[in-house]
């Protein structure tokens, strides 16, 4: 354990799952009530076209852009048009997120080989939590008390919007400009918590300790409790267990987070 | 307690009320006043525009033609809304108590559970629906009945003058529909709340309202349940008939 805590980029790391994992978790609590599981899936993938992007413009016309810029850029562009397209109701949801997600991906796969840097996409799609520097973790740490305040303090509101949006409204509650503020969180969150798993793992994160909170939690608060603290148990034993197992660390927050979400649906099965 | 009003002064006046979604017209021609202590029902077939009426009164739809006038007693923060059902996944883990939660006056962070300050005023709404025992049952264990009664202590939490349900009826079973009857009943015999409801059903409608609208996009009929639950009014909105002369609930 000594030997694990010397390393700067290993505290880094563990500092980094202790920031993220809660405030991913309780994201997802959310996002699962809400039935977008999806939708952050779909940014996570499409932040890619904000990475190609990004590097199209500091590679052909020379524009000195932060990669992380032009992710958020992108994806609060695309979250904000998948909402009101939603909201438009023309089209189905899953519709929407279905042609988005592809058509994004298609774009930034094709901007990354007209560049001829496919070695991007390996830190891309998987993450490199060890990479995290202290302006990352201080990005992380803001991420994570805005989100979860915000979320929080409209805990209520967004609550009641997930069970019946017309109740919501005869309180008074803008549905509307929840809706769009929600996927814009995430869109932030999915941008920020990128270098750390990566987009094929990061829905993990904000799915699976919800998910198995869910099977558990007798109600609301029980959910966000479980929830949160098995998504930090789980991101910081996913970390330390690389370690020591030599394995690769976002596929083993990945793997304890799965680990939770099985342990609570056995526990739920003996229990009835 | 009873509520103190003028009495010659409606809750709502509606006024040539029209509604379109698009180019399809949901209500037109729509003309009503609604008094103090009214129990107005609205019947009518599928597709009438009778949860659009609803809904232009709790400003959930834009109204494009007419007007809708309220007395400060029928301002949206007084009304109380029942909705036909919850658009819930059933594994939504919500309690009861947590869901009335979200229907009380307090502010700021919340993390489930119910507020200190809300628990006497929860306890008491559930109370009078006879409710309390459900408060830390989920809300998706609940039956159609119960989930009707909660709803409706939920509505009445912070005591509004206007109560509007939406198909209170539905989904749940006779038994179930004659013990919402009289926590209706009970509930307007001790407030005089005004209360405005949809239903299919016939039978609740005719024993706990005082007026009826029958409506196909417009009112064929307005009046007390035994002027309009007639065969005449009935087979000119649902285009069948219900036998001769006025309704009778025991043959519904």
């Amino acid at each position: 354990m000594t030997g694990f805590w010397q390393y700067d980029f290993m505290r880094h790391a563990l500092i980094s799952a202790l920031i993220l994992g809660p405030v991913c978790a309780l994201l997802g609590v959310f996002v699962t009530l809400r039935g977008m599981a999806f939708f952050s899936d779909a940014l996570a993938h499409s932040a890619l076209t904000g990475v190609a992007l990004g590097l199209m413009l500091r590679e052909v016309w020379g524009v000195p852009i932060d990669p992380l810029l032009s992710v958020l850029v992108f994806s609060l562009s695309l979250a904000a048009l998948m909402s009101w397209l939603m909201r438009r109701g023309n089209l189905g949801a899953d519709t929407v997120i279905a042609f988005s997600f592809t058509g994004s991906v298609a774009l930034g796969v094709v901007v990354i080989s007209a560049l001829g840097k496919y070695r991007l996409l390996d830190g891309f799609l998987f993450g490199s939590i060890y990479s995290n520097s202290t302006a990352d973790l201080w990005r992380q740490a803001i991420l994570a008390l805005g989100v979860g305040g915000f979320l929080l303090w409209n805990g209520r509101s967004y609550a009641l919007a997930t069970l019946n949006p017309d109740l919501a409204k005869v309180r008074g509650i803008p549905t509307a400009r929840l809706d769009l503020i929600f996927a814009l969180l995430i869109a932030l969150t999915v941008t920020v918590c990128l270098k750390m798993l990566g987009a094929m793992l990061l829905s993990a994160l904000i799915v699976v300790p919800p998910a198995a909170a869910k099977l558990v939690a007798g109600g609301f608060r029980q959910m966000l409790i479980f929830s949160v603290a098995g998504g930090t148990l789980c991101a910081a034993a996913g970390v330390i267990a690389s370690w020591f197992l030599n394995v690769p660390t976002g596929p083993c927050i990945v793997l304890t987070d799965v680990a939770f979400l099985i342990g609570c649906f056995v526990f739920r099965a003996v229990k009835a | 307690m009873k509520r103190d009003f003028h009495i010659f002064e409606p809750l709502l006046r509606l006024d040539s009320v029209g509604v379109r979604y698009g180019a399809q017209v949901a209500l037109r021609g729509v003309s009503m006043d609604v008094w103090p202590g009214d129990i107005l029902a609205f019947i009518g077939p599928n597709g009438a525009g009778k949860s659009t009426l609803l809904k232009a009164i709790l400003g959930l739809v834009p109204i494009d033609e007419g007007r809708l006038e309220r007395s400060p007693e029928a301002s949206r923060d007084r009304i109380g809304y029942v909705p036909q059902s919850l658009a819930m996944d059933k594994a939504f883990p919500l309690t009861v108590g947590e869901f009335m939660a979200l229907h009380g006056t307090a502010r700021g962070f919340w993390a489930g559970g119910i507020p200190r300050s809300e628990r006497a005023n929860v306890e008491s709404s559930l109370e009078k629906l006879q409710a309390h025992t459900l408060r830390d049952r989920k809300l998706g264990e609940l039956s159609g009945g119960q989930l009707q009664r909660v709803l409706l202590a939920a509505a009445m939490l912070r005591g509004p003058e206007l109560l509007l349900l939406d198909e209170p009826a539905s989904g749940i079973d006779r038994r179930g529909a004659e013990d919402l009857l009289e926590l209706l009943g009970g509930i307007h015999a001790a407030t005089g709340m005004t209360i405005l409801f949809v239903s299919h059903d016939l039978h609740f409608v005719h024993h706990l309202a005082t007026r009826v609208g029958c409506l196909n996009q417009s009112f064929c009929g307005l009046g007390t349940p035994q002027e309009v639950l007639h065969e005449h009014f009935l087979e000119e909105a649902f285009g069948q008939s219900f036998g001769r002369g006025p309704f009778r609930p025991a043959v519904a």
